[in-house]
């Protein structure tokens, strides 16, 4: 500065080399290449979610060891929804993650969508024992995780599905015969949804000996039109009050009692219960649907290997104890083994009530597993003609 | 040849631009979708070979039948929402003072501020067995048991899409009736014409256009219709709104586009015999004040 206080006015000279070194500077922090090495880990990574993923919004046991962000986005659960996000919704430029009900390889990998996973870079993997347990090669479940022999999917969320009931207008039910009892007729609703409602029937057709169904998880064009025609028969006898698409519908129609009977998934009963109504989770003695749900990694072309790298510490974190424990008292379903032990073993992160609560949880959804049922198939070989038949069904 | 003057050509580009943007916006998407409507399904993607397969598919499968009922059940609630908007509209235009003509037409706008998924629903609620009107009719004795028929039945539908497209169609009407020479009900009256005969020969007659306006609303509304018939209808209660959204489940693009084209298709012609009939000029002209 001058003596009489005034600053100079800057140079043309000055002023060019002032806006060089700015914008070679803006240009290298842009591409991360002028960075201090704490900022460098600070990745956000994207988790499409179907409304299950979510631990309460609270992603800070991964991001504070690890440095980055974890960012959950809304998906759709339906297989269009998942297709349409990730190829026409530039889902597969932006998501890193989706976590999706499984059994969508086949259309996910056919069109190079997912990576194959390894879980070799996984270390919660070999803890979770659920993996041999329920979802290995060769077995029905392993359609959740893996196709053609290879694995797609960390394995994030485990349960079996029936029916719901209000005892008080039913009395006391167990079998899926309920939903097409003539004493509730009128006051039964199902989902809609062909892979849901459509195969629980096939089950109990099968199972009453009322069909001949080879396997209820993926009919034979036959069979998918001999169920339909049961199902018509009972809506033009006027069975069902309505056939529900959302969450919230189906809680209302419990709760509202609306409907005494209703195929549906056990978060509704305990939203139910919340609400102080007496609801029934059945334990029907023809087996369960059972499912899993899965966090695949996105074919994102533009992901870096330092991304990928990242990519795999969420996953691993989404197979670890604290998340499974979270997962598994807000949504009630079962997650990995090592849940229930990790929410007795640290008081300050969950109370006894809440510890109690997870493992109450596990061991129900494992009853379901020992007894069966059938495995939800989410992409049937002949997923057009199940289309079609349930367009039949839903327009008779 | 003459060539335009400079001002007619700015004339040209300030008119002709944006109807261009505008025509682009909504022929684009149509042509669009009927080119996706000819083409293969493959997988998930669609292989450029020409095929009706989509179209013979929706009419010899269940999706006739679903065409079928959109469109009477568009025709009828659009009769229904007719017979209802018409006398408000008439009473609004020639019997209410005309300073309070504006709050009356507020007031059918006022429920679009609600969403209107959000409305279905309430009426989800309202007709529901234990619903505020089967609560009432209990209560006084009117009913021993719920009407089950109150919700998830046809009436639900119908109450649905009366209440959600009914008030669009008070406005072209009043506006169609505000536009009437009242000098012509006056020599009506004055030639010792009864009240009823003036309004079939003269009243209805003028407001015609705006009736038809109406209609064309409340039927594209209800032809389409999705929300309503998956909230109140109950079991399956398919329109054709409901068979495209059921064809985009499976990523049977084609399909869901030869649904759209057919659907688009009998809008269209419905506008043909709109513009045959009725001088459109006329009526835009009254929405521009020079009628």
């Amino acid at each position: 500065m001058k003596k009489n206080g005034r600053v100079p006015p800057l140079s043309r000279r000055q002023v060019l080399q002032a806006g060089t070194v700015f914008g070679v500077g803006a240009g290298l922090v842009g591409r991360g290449r002028l960075v201090p090495p704490a900022l460098a880990a600070g990745r956000t990574l994207t988790i499409a979610d179907v409304g299950v993923g979510d631990p309460g919004g609270d992603w800070s046991p991964f991001e504070e060891p690890t440095g980055n962000q974890a960012n959950l986005v809304s998906i759709g659960n339906a297989p269009s929804a998942v297709i349409n996000q990730l190829i026409a919704g530039g889902g597969l430029t932006t998501f890193d993650v989706i976590n999706i009900v499984g059994g969508m390889q086949k259309p996910l990998v056919d069109n190079d969508l997912i990576l194959e996973l390894d879980p070799g870079r996984l270390s919660n993997w070999k803890s979770n024992t659920y993996i041999e347990q329920y979802l290995a090669a060769g077995t029905p479940g392993f359609q959740f995780i893996g196709y053609e022999d290879r694995i797609y999917g960390v394995p994030t969320v485990l349960q079996g599905d029936s029916f719901a009931y209000l005892p008080q207008e039913t009395g006391d039910l167990d079998s899926y015969a309920a939903l097409f009892d003539p004493r509730f007729k009128g006051f039964v609703a199902l989902e809609d949804n062909y892979t849901t409602a459509g195969q629980k029937t096939a089950l109990f057709l099968k199972h009453s000996g009322q069909a001949e169904i080879a396997d209820p998880a993926d009919m034979t064009p036959e069979e998918v039109r001999t169920v339909i025609d049961f199902l018509v028969e009972h809506k033009k006898a006027g069975q069902f009050r309505v056939i529900w698409s959302s969450f919230e519908q189906a809680v209302n129609l419990i709760t509202s009692k609306e409907v005494h009977v209703i195929d549906c998934w056990e978060p509704m009963v305990f939203v139910a219960r919340d609400q102080g109504h007496d609801v029934v989770y059945a334990a029907p003695k023809e087996g369960y649907l059972l499912w899993a749900m899965a966090a695949y990694v996105v074919n994102n072309p533009e992901r870096s290997e330092e991304d990928l790298n990242a990519t795999y510490d969420l996953l691993d974190f989404m197979l670890g104890p604290w998340y499974g424990a979270k997962i598994t008292l807000l949504r009630g379903y079962m997650t990995n083994p090592m849940a229930p032990e990790y929410a007795r073993s640290h008081p300050k992160e969950f109370s006894a009530e809440e510890a109690a609560r997870i493992a109450e949880i596990t061991e129900g959804v494992q009853r379901k597993f020992e007894q069966g049922g059938t495995w939800q198939n989410r992409w049937p070989t002949h997923v057009d003609v199940y289309e079609e038949e349930w367009q039949r069904f839903k327009a008779a | 040849m003459r060539l335009p003057s400079r001002r007619q050509t700015r004339r040209l580009l300030v008119l002709g631009l944006p109807l261009a943007v505008i025509a682009g916006l909504i022929l684009g998407p149509l042509l669009i979708t009927l080119a996706v409507s000819v083409v293969e399904k493959r997988g998930f993607w669609i292989s450029p070979t020409f095929t009706l397969d989509s179209y013979r598919l929706f009419f010899t499968g269940v999706r006739i039948e679903v065409l079928e009922r959109s469109f009477w059940v568009a025709l009828s609630s659009t009769a229904l929402m007719l017979l209802i908007a018409y006398p408000i509209a008439y009473l609004v235009t020639l019997r209410v003072r005309p300073e309070l003509t504006r709050a009356f037409l507020f007031l059918f706008a006022v429920p679009f501020l609600v969403n209107y998924i959000v409305r279905t629903f309430a009426w989800a609620d309202i007709l529901s067995r234990t619903g505020f009107v089967n609560s009432l009719l209990l209560r006084i004795g009117l009913i021993e048991q719920p009407l089950d028929s109150l919700l998830f039945s046809d009436f639900a539908v119908y109450l649905g899409l009366v209440t959600a497209y009914m008030p669009f169609m008070i406005f072209p009407i009043w506006l169609s009736l505000s536009g009437i020479d009242r000098r012509l009900l006056e020599a009506s009256w004055v030639l010792g014409e009864p009240p009823l005969t003036t309004f079939w020969r003269v009243t209805l007659p003028l407001s015609l256009p705006g009736v038809f306006a109406a209609a064309i609303f409340g039927f594209a509304g209800s032809f389409g219709e999705v929300a309503v018939s998956l909230i109140l209808g109950g079991t399956g209660y398919q329109l054709l709104g409901n068979a495209i959204a059921s064809a985009l489940d499976v990523l049977n693009y084609p399909l869901a586009a030869a649904i759209s084209t057919v659907a688009t298709g009998l809008m269209l012609a419905l506008l043909i015999v709109w513009y045959q009939l009725f001088d459109v000029r006329l009526f835009l002209g009254k929405i521009m004040g020079r009628a």
